[in-house]
């Protein structure tokens, strides 16, 4: 999929744990676990809010758009 | 094909009663076989919860539980996964009867109700290639015919599975 969820990054940035951020965003490590690697099917606005608050940071930072190269198309 | 099936199990169920009440089968074939049933059955509610006893009621030799199985793949690994049903199974209608975490096997039973005495249903995972293949199998507690109540809950976990990727 070409959208990517860079959550560890931003988890790096912040110096902050998956456990710690699961606690202040009332979402389970495994379902945090799971967008970390880009699996989950949906991400609503409520979570993704939740998360920037906590993180201090935007969308963007979060979720990434790659463009597929011509090999992969 | 699903009504065809439970209207061929009607008509089954309808002919063997008919054949033992009119051929009056002798009284001592008939106790042993009510005996034997009636055992049968308060054992299997007995250990129904027991996951230990996965290899007698999923085996296809046991003829007294009606079994539906089903495989689907995930691209997410098989730990995550396990984990991840619990957490659906403990928000839905379902019941966590029992979990290993070494070999990722879960236990989940669906509650008794006017039509049911209940399915359990046994779920395990296993690690591949591209992430994990989950193997479900429903299985009556007692009854050689689900009516479609395994085929139910296969599907309403796949949907709870499901909506459960969307966070």
């Amino acid at each position: 999929m070409p959208i990517i969820v860079n959550l560890d990054v931003m988890l790096a940035k912040r110096k902050m744990k998956l456990k710690e951020l699961s606690e202040k965003v009332g979402v389970s490590t495994v379902n945090l676990s799971i967008l970390k690697q880009g699996k989950v099917k949906a991400i609503r606005f409520s979570t993704l809010n939740a998360i920037c608050e906590v993180l201090n940071c935007r969308p963007g930072d979060i979720l990434e758009y790659a463009e597929k190269s011509e090999s992969e198309i | 094909m699903k009504y065809l099936k439970h209207t061929l199990a009607l008509v089954f169920l309808i002919i063997s009663t008919v054949f033992i009440t009119r051929y009056n089968l002798n009284d001592n074939i008939l106790k042993v076989f009510c005996l034997v049933t009636i055992s049968l059955f308060i054992f299997n509610l007995i250990f129904r919860k027991s996951l230990a006893l996965k290899k007698y009621f999923t085996s296809r030799y046991n003829v007294f539980t009606s079994k539906f199985r089903s495989e689907k793949v995930y691209d997410i690994s098989a730990e995550l996964m396990f984990e991840k049903i619990i957490e659906v199974i403990n928000n839905s209608n379902f019941k966590l009867a029992g979990t290993e975490s070494n070999n990722f096997s879960i236990l989940a039973t669906s509650s008794i109700s006017f039509s049911s005495w209940g399915e359990s249903l046994y779920i395990n995972f296993d690690n591949s290639k591209d992430g994990c293949v989950m193997r479900f199998c429903s299985v009556t507690l007692f009854g050689v015919y689900s009516w479609g109540k395994n085929e139910n809950n296969y599907h309403e976990i796949l949907k709870q599975i499901d909506d459960s990727l969307t966070i």
